[in-house]
């Protein structure tokens, strides 16, 4: 039964995600010292300093699956985060209602994206890119310099435990998983993968690929909403300038993770790759930290912590896809064998077996 | 009455559309000259020859980054890393030269050296390890920008020397709107229609990024053929970023990471297509017309930067709206 299910793990396409994931935990652990990195303390900090990222890594793996994708996720957190500080500090609506607000902004702002990619027919990247620019423009017209605050009853919370050890931040990503999980089995579940991975078939099948798509974005927005009340919480001020590489970052930590372009993967993709990528972050910051106190004398610059992650993370991307090949060729030969067993009374010549393989 | 009328309407939209999408490069050369019309008639005193003058070289700069950029999406890829590379040539051309004349050679060689580098480290992960182009691409430039702030420790040092400036920034004969960066594009443009229209290689490009099955059954080494691209467009960016510091005089860290999405919107706005196969490398110098003239023109009408954020974005979307849809879903 455990063998059963480790085997189908194996061949999951968060696997490869996994590995890098556990990978980067126990070196985490090892150069911080494991009496210090599994206090309470230090696992809550991880938590409250990257809840929005990975939020957002969650929404983008959402967008993959469903065949598009959106890069102006950075800049619409910090919409987010603007429309809430202001909201609060002009209109002077209490804190919830300032989030509730944002989080419609949010879903405008994905709805934005959605007309372009799927109404006008756009490609995703560069409409994305397009609306980054009319984004980051809108968020400074509404603030135009980094001000604000958050009561501090808030951010106090936020940066709490629940019964000690359970963060609050960890609260938000457990709410976005559950909110996706309900959605993963259900209908739209099903459609979104057919819908990501070939538009035409599915349309073909009697899904509407633009409705789906229609509330893919919604549920980003949604998510991207979410991950902007973590952000506000987490700096318990306003920057209208801030979280614009959050975008790409989540791009990539979804191909760490083990995504592909267009329904391939799951959301445990997204939340092994944005794990792996903060978590290599906070090693190598450990790691550098370990040498000054080694070496007497040394002293390097962050630039170099930055230069090292960033080699670690483009090792990472490499290693992923050469295991991600193998298992997607495994799941091919799966298909094809299953296939042939349940047509018994057709032979494939060999063949016309070899053309097609050589297609690919 | 109104059903002859109706037909004519139709035919004459579908002439339009027929217009549109026949020749991508002269509708982007005619939105770049609408744009400076509106531009010139809301201020008057942007018709002068130096504003044209830097229109053409921003023009000719952006055209020569987007050259490799063209190839590479022709070829079926697609290529982020020309910011990294320009800035880091950039960087460079003004520690080598260091303001002094002399160094140019060993400029030369050193920046294309790392350009060729980094093209090929781009194009053997994207072909040979099967990386999408979008994420390995922005990756490796992730690595050579986390690269520039370590080498320079953040503020790079020199400049680029005065008589590089020159070939690059005085006019011609006197002629305020004739920057002398002409020059290189006399040497560049042809080499670059050379490249794509009458060589072998660029008729490999083409096949290889219309369909790579077909390419390959033709005996092409579609690996090959698409590795090479990512090297040109590695060549073509470090050229790019050594005019552009000597058009800047001094270099910092990130200088032209910009013209990475820049060169790309260029191109796309040229006519090529994100699929591979299709495009010219007159429409990327058009794309570059319809970019630069378009930021000059928000910049002139005077408008504050969110207000030109938020117009850039919009009418980024419209260009790509008029003839850059993917085909229905429905057909």
């Amino acid at each position: 039964m455990i063998k059963n299910a480790f085997d189908r793990f194996r061949r999951s396409p968060a696997f490869a995600g996994f590995i890098l994931f556990l990978v980067a935990l126990v070196l985490n652990a090892v150069l911080q010292g494991p009496a210090s990195f599994f206090t309470v303390k230090s696992i809550n900090t991880l938590f409250a300093k990257n809840a929005p990222f990975i939020i957002v890594t969650v929404a983008q793996s959402l967008l993959l699956i469903a065949g598009t994708m959106d890069i102006s996720c950075g800049v619409q957190v910090a919409l987010v985060n603007v429309v809430i500080i202001m909201a609060g500090q002009t209109l002077g609506l209490p804190f919830i209602v300032c989030c509730i607000l944002g989080v419609g902004v949010a879903v405008l702002a994905s709805l934005a994206c959605w007309i372009c990619c799927s109404v006008f027919r756009l490609p995703a990247l560069l409409a994305s890119y397009a609306l980054t620019y009319i984004i980051k423009g809108i968020n400074v017209m509404i603030m135009d310099v980094p001000q604000g605050k958050v009561d501090k009853v808030f951010y106090k919370a936020y940066d709490s435990q629940i019964l000690g050890f359970i963060p609050v931040s960890a609260l938000f990503i457990v709410g976005v998983l559950i909110i996706w999980l309900y959605v993963r089995h259900n209908r739209f579940g099903t459609h979104i993968y057919a819908v990501g991975a070939n538009p035409r078939n599915a349309f073909a099948a009697g899904i509407s690929p633009m409705k789906v798509q229609l509330k893919a974005f919604v549920l980003k927005g949604i998510f991207i909403g979410v991950a902007g009340i973590c952000i506000t919480l987490m700096i318990a001020s306003g920057n209208p300038l801030q979280a614009e590489d959050y975008g790409i970052r989540s791009l990539s930590a979804c191909i760490l993770g083990g995504l592909g372009f267009g329904g391939w993967g799951n959301v445990a993709c997204a939340v092994f790759g944005s794990g792996f990528y903060v978590l290599i972050q906070n090693s190598v910051y450990y790691f550098f930290s370990l040498l000054v106190k080694l070496i007497p004398g040394f002293a390097v610059t962050s630039y170099w912590q930055n230069f090292v992650s960033d080699i670690i993370i483009f090792l990472g991307l490499l290693m992923t896809i050469v295991t991600a090949k193998g298992q997607r060729q495994a799941l091919k030969e799966g298909i094809v064998r299953q296939f042939r067993r349940s047509d018994r009374h057709y032979d494939e010549p060999t063949a016309a077996k070899k053309g097609g393989d050589g297609n690919e | 009455m109104s059903n002859p009328l109706a037909a004519q309407q139709l035919s004459a939209s579908q002439r339009a559309k027929m217009f549109i999408q026949k020749s991508p490069a002269r509708m982007a050369f005619i939105i770049a000259a609408l744009i400076y019309l509106v531009t010139i008639i809301i201020s008057p005193t942007s018709l002068n020859p130096s504003a044209i003058g830097s229109i053409i070289m921003l023009t000719l700069l952006l055209s020569f980054a987007s050259a490799g950029q063209t190839i590479v999406l022709i070829g079926g890829g697609m290529d982020f890393g020309v910011g990294a590379v320009m800035s880091s040539a950039a960087i460079l051309t003004t520690t080598i030269m260091n303001g002094k004349d002399g160094h140019f050679l060993q400029l030369l060689v050193t920046a294309l050296a790392m350009g060729a580098v980094v093209g090929l480290l781009n194009g053997v992960c994207t072909v040979k390890i099967g990386l999408p182009p979008m994420i390995v691409t922005l990756a490796i430039s992730n690595v050579v920008t986390r690269m520039q702030y370590v080498l320079t420790q953040g503020s790079p040092m020199g400049y680029a020397s005065p008589t590089f400036i020159k070939t690059v920034t005085s006019r011609l004969f006197g002629l305020q709107f004739l920057p002398s960066i002409v020059l290189y594009a006399i040497i560049i443009i042809p080499l670059v229609y050379f490249l794509l229209n009458r060589s072998r290689f660029g008729k490999q490009v083409y096949l290889v990024g219309n369909n790579p099955t077909a390419a390959r059954l033709n005996g092409i080494n579609v690996a090959r053929v698409q590795i090479l691209t990512y090297v040109f467009s590695g060549l073509f960016a470090a050229f790019a970023g050594m005019l552009g510091a000597a058009y800047m005089n001094a270099a910092r860290c990130q200088i032209f990471d910009e013209y990475a999405y820049n060169s790309l919107i260029a191109v796309i706005i040229g006519g090529t297509t994100l699929s591979g196969g299709i495009g010219s490398y007159t429409g990327s110098i058009a794309g570059s017309l319809v970019m630069v003239v378009l930021s000059n023109a928000l910049t002139t009408v005077g408008l504050s930067q969110p207000v030109r954020n938020v117009f850039m974005g919009l009418i980024m979307v419209l260009l790509l709206i008029l003839y850059n849809r993917e085909k229905k879903v429905r057909q």
